[in-house]
């Protein structure tokens, strides 16, 4: 989903910079007002670990493999904020050094992958708190969360080449809905397992959002 | 991990290797700009684009091969536009084939359309890679801090800059582990203990975060990560800008 330069025309990549560009700044204050100096080494350690985890690939249907995006993850264990911080310096580091998602195109990539997947997913976990609280609503809601950040993120993804009249929308729209509808079954339950397991580990860190 | 990983080739030595880290950002970036805003059927401003890349690319010393395989990254997008190609608007009929029950004409429209966007997606990587192919992650965030780029984004950058090699290399060695013991299994169980390593991985790096954060404190780390290379304009960043940018500007002048 790391849109490349060329296939968005610029205004909509100019529209993307500065809505990216006015949503880090702002995470970067509500950030620093949370956690002071702490802010900058586990941010990076915790982007250095989302770029770590989507490393680690998972066999799909045949012989192609994916990996998980951690988007939703770092949003739902950390508040959105935080979530939009990471994913964007993880898009940084993927644009400058591997040429993942282009340079112009970042400021979209940050508003599909970081800004709309982290709140997709945040508000998807904390409204699933209004159907209980026991363990497994919590591994449906990230489960659900999951999903719905990366489906959402791909919608958004269609409308912006759509609109850069790249392709038209009528095909783009159910086609890229449904490749990560697809996917978005692995990131759900991967993420719904690391949400297992780190409640059976450290509970203590399912709470940090609220810190 | 090897290091190498990152930042492959900036170590060479060029001219384009010797510029100033914000000279080549800021080149990489107008170049980027004017090929995204070239209209699509200027072809011959296009060829301008590429016989300015591809100098520079051979300037700098890349090997060819390298940079070919790097560009690759933006071929899933190209199928996907290509897919399109016989649902876009109707037009002048390039050439129409039955597929099963299925007509399928392309139109000369579409075919635009996808040579358009290929052309402008490769010409924009390759300024790509030879910015990150020449310059040193360390030093582009240095120049980026200096180009207005806030200083806590480029800390945490710089960060995680650090910390990628620890945690890719624990990855890699979970990756190991699970191989080893592992003889597959149902997917819905490989993805359950992919998801285990994932959380052992948080629960790992959120706790070296907090030992870092721990770590600094104890040596009086101020806001600021100092060093020792200064970075400076040159006479040659000077004459590189005023080549590069004349030769942007007369493309888009001349073949207007």
């Amino acid at each position: 989903m790391h849109i490349p330069d060329g296939f968005i025309s610029a205004p909509v990549a100019a529209v993307g910079c500065v809505v990216a560009g006015g949503s880090v700044a702002y995470a970067v204050k509500a950030t620093k007002k949370k956690m002071g100096e702490k802010q900058i080494p586990l941010m990076g350690v915790l982007a250095a670990f989302i770029f770590a985890a989507q490393m680690l690939n998972f066999p799909i249907a045949g012989g192609t493999s994916g990996h998980f995006v951690g988007a939703a993850l770092a949003a739902i264990l950390l508040g959105p904020w935080r979530g939009i911080l990471i994913m964007t310096c993880v898009l940084v580091v993927q644009c400058l050094i591997f040429q993942d998602g282009g340079l112009f195109a970042l400021g979209v990539n940050i508003l599909n992958m970081g800004i709309i997947a982290s709140f997709v997913a945040y508000y998807i976990y904390r409204g699933s708190a209004l159907f209980g609280e026991g363990r497994k609503r919590k591994l449906i809601g990230g489960g659900l969360a999951a999903w719905f950040s990366v489906v959402i993120a791909s919608v958004a993804c269609a409308f912006e080449l759509a609109i850069s009249g790249t392709v038209p929308l009528k095909i783009a729209l159910p086609v890229m809905a449904g490749i990560h509808a697809l996917i978005g079954i692995g990131e759900g339950l991967i993420t719904a397992a690391v949400l297992n397991l780190i409640m059976a580990t450290r509970a203590d860190l399912l709470e940090l959002q609220k810190a | 991990m090897k290091h190498s990983f990152i930042d492959k080739y900036s170590d060479l030595d060029s001219l384009i290797h010797r510029l100033d880290p914000r000279t080549k950002f800021i080149a990489s970036l107008v170049f980027i700009i004017s090929v995204v805003l070239t209209p699509t059927s200027n072809w011959r401003a296009f060829a301008l684009h590429l016989c300015l890349v591809t100098s520079l690319l051979i300037i700098a010393k890349l090997p060819p091969f390298y940079v070919l395989k790097r560009s690759l990254v933006i071929f899933p997008f190209v199928l996907l536009v290509a897919v399109f190609i016989p649902f876009l608007k109707p037009g002048e009929i390039a050439g129409s084939y039955n597929i099963w029950l299925w007509q399928v004409s392309v139109t000369y429209a579409g075919l635009l359309i996808l040579a358009n966007v290929a052309v402008k997606a490769w010409l924009c990587i390759f300024s790509l890679i030879l910015l990150s192919a020449t310059t040193k992650l360390v030093d582009l965030l240095k120049g980026l801090k200096q180009l207005g780029i806030p200083k806590v984004i480029i800390l945490i950058l710089s960060f995680m800059y650090r910390y990628i090699f620890v945690l890719v290399d624990e990855a890699m060695r979970m990756r190991q582990a699970r191989d080893s013991r592992s003889f597959g299994g149902g997917r819905l169980r490989q993805l359950k203990t992919l998801g285990n390593m994932i959380g052992t991985l948080f629960i790992r790096s959120y706790e070296r975060g907090e030992s870092i954060y721990a770590a600094m404190l104890c040596r009086g780390f101020g806001d600021e990560i100092r060093s020792l290379r200064q970075l400076g304009f040159k006479r040659i960043d000077a004459s590189f800008g005023v080549a590069f940018g004349l030769v942007i500007i007369s493309s888009a002048i001349i073949f207007w």
